[in-house]
């Protein structure tokens, strides 16, 4: 331990260092992930934004341990997302809601902790904060398809966020939903972030949706899927709907778009 | 076919007075076959489960097998259980033939393909879905299958009657192992054939119309839970 600034900060939560993830398939491999380094660290908020085959959503999986590495190095909270994964270090919200439809919401929402072995009143006291927090408080006793889109998505938050990890994990949460529902829960989902400080891993097709929300964009490109740039947000942490008229928020967008093109344009 | 009129209504007699030479035989074939039920369903369940979630080498060759068994002539299992516990054979010592635990374990070997094999269709379905879910909540593959298993619990439901259906009113297997003995292993179904030939037909047709009645009312029971099944099925992909 010499203390050269190799070391990951002690805020860390992702490091990823040279991340290959290469699939072999009937027709030769194919190269999900090539040389990915990224940080993220605690407190961020932070988009993966590209085209399809970029390997966003693979690179989010890998963070998850729902998929496994070829090559490279990858720890959460300083552990191999697999030991991450047993202690229960991130909630995971899939791109469909994934509500049991013979359970209420209240009771989708209890599965983790009920998994988790939590006492009923404190199964009940945290369903009642988290229906709280996506605003969904009073629809405990719906059954999913009782309930729109949006707020069956927001349930899905809900679950993820019923027991106390420190990493929310999204993949593309909102992809299905119009684009005012889109809107408000893109608001909630921001107020949400101050309100927990939670670490968010957040994976977009929308540009106004990832600068809007993120505190860092990474913009990825296909064949091989990798990262092309990272950008900084300029933007306030608190952030009205209407900054995306701003000039600031213009120029962000227009630089992932550049980013998207580029990416396009290497192959 | 005055006869025939003639013997309804008598058979239709027993039925109401209650018999209790036809109520003997009736809770003698329900208990065989619900405890066969009971075991085939504790082997089968886990057996099914392990197969829908499990990764280990031969899965797939155990679930063909597991399949193909669902369709064993009972006749045969009969023969076979007959030779294992028959006086020669190596479980001869154990002096079960021509017992009610015999009959029980025929109908066990009948019974437990068609639990496991339709548990593996509703958990593979289920575990499809759910899989990456349970994993994100840090579960390992075992440790999905109790939460698996107890959400799949109105199809499993069905499982249980559909072996149910089949043990209740299978002849083949329990007449050999069973030996039909008066009040000792004789269930409705072994009954029936003895009685038909015996030209005692009264006896015969009242254990024909209890057995109906069972048969109808699990089959119902199987289509009305199947349609509420489906119902949810409908709604998740709504």
């Amino acid at each position: 331990m010499n203390g050269t600034g190799q070391q990951p900060e002690l805020s860390s939560v992702v490091s990823a260092k040279g991340l290959d993830l290469t699939f072999q398939t009937n027709d030769g491999p194919v190269h999900a992930l090539k040389d990915v380094n990224l940080e993220i660290n605690k407190g961020d908020f932070v988009s993966f934004i590209g085209p399809s085959g970029c390997g966003k959503t693979t690179f989010l999986r890998c963070i998850a341990a729902l998929e496994t590495p070829t090559g490279g190095s990858l720890t959460v909270n300083g552990m191999t997302p697999d030991e991450a994964r047993r202690k229960r270090a991130y909630g995971y919200v899939f791109q469909a809601a994934g509500l049991y439809p013979w359970r209420t919401i209240a009771k989708n929402i209890k599965l983790p902790l009920e998994i988790m072995g939590y006492s009923r009143q404190e199964q009940d006291e945290r369903v009642r904060n988290v229906l709280e927090l996506v605003d969904l408080a009073g629809f405990g006793g719906k059954f999913p398809w009782q309930l729109s889109g949006g707020m069956q998505q927001r349930a899905s938050i809900a679950r993820a966020l019923a027991f106390d990890a420190d990493i929310l994990l999204m993949d593309e949460p909102f992809g299905a939903l119009d684009e005012i529902v889109r809107d408000h829960l893109n608001e909630q989902l921001l107020a949400l972030w101050a309100r927990t400080g939670k670490t968010i891993g957040f994976v977009t097709h929308s540009i106004p949706e990832a600068v809007y929300l993120s505190t860092r964009i990474v913009v990825m490109s296909p064949r091989p899927g990798r990262i092309t740039d990272v950008i900084e947000s300029p933007l306030p942490k608190e952030r009205p709907l209407d900054i995306r008229d701003s000039a600031e928020f213009i120029e962000v967008a227009h630089r992932v778009r550049e980013g998207l093109r580029a990416g396009h344009a290497d192959e | 076919m005055q006869n025939f009129a003639h013997e309804m209504q008598v058979a239709f007699a027993l039925i109401l007075a209650g018999d209790s030479e036809l109520l003997g035989i009736v809770a003698l074939s329900l208990r065989v076959s619900l405890f066969a039920v009971l075991f085939a369903a504790l082997i089968g369940m886990p057996l099914g489960a392990a197969l829908a979630v499990g990764r280990f080498p031969g899965r797939r060759a155990l679930a063909v097998l597991v399949n193909a068994l669902m369709g064993l002539p009972p006749v045969v299992v009969g023969l076979l259980v007959y030779l294992m516990l028959s006086r020669s054979g190596p479980l001869g010592v154990l002096q079960l033939l021509y017992t009610p635990t015999a009959m029980i374990i025929a109908q066990v070997v009948l019974v437990t393909p068609i639990i496991a094999a339709l548990t593996r269709q509703v958990i593979e379905m289920l575990d499809a879905e759910y899989a990456e879910q349970m994993r994100s909540l840090g579960l390992s593959r075992l440790a999905t299958v109790p939460v698996l298993l107890w959400d799949g619990r109105v199809a499993l439901l069905t499982a249980l009657l559909a072996g149910f259906g089949r043990a209740i009113a299978e002849v083949g297997a329990v007449i050999i192992v069973g030996g039909n003995i008066n009040h000792v292993t004789r269930v409705m179904t072994t009954t029936i054939a003895l009685e038909t030939s015996k030209g005692n037909l009264a006896l015969a047709l009242a254990l024909g119309t209890v057995l109906i009645a069972i048969a109808v009312t699990v089959n119902a029971m199987v289509s009305l839970l199947g349609q509420r099944a489906e119902a949810q099925e409908d709604v998740r992909h709504a």
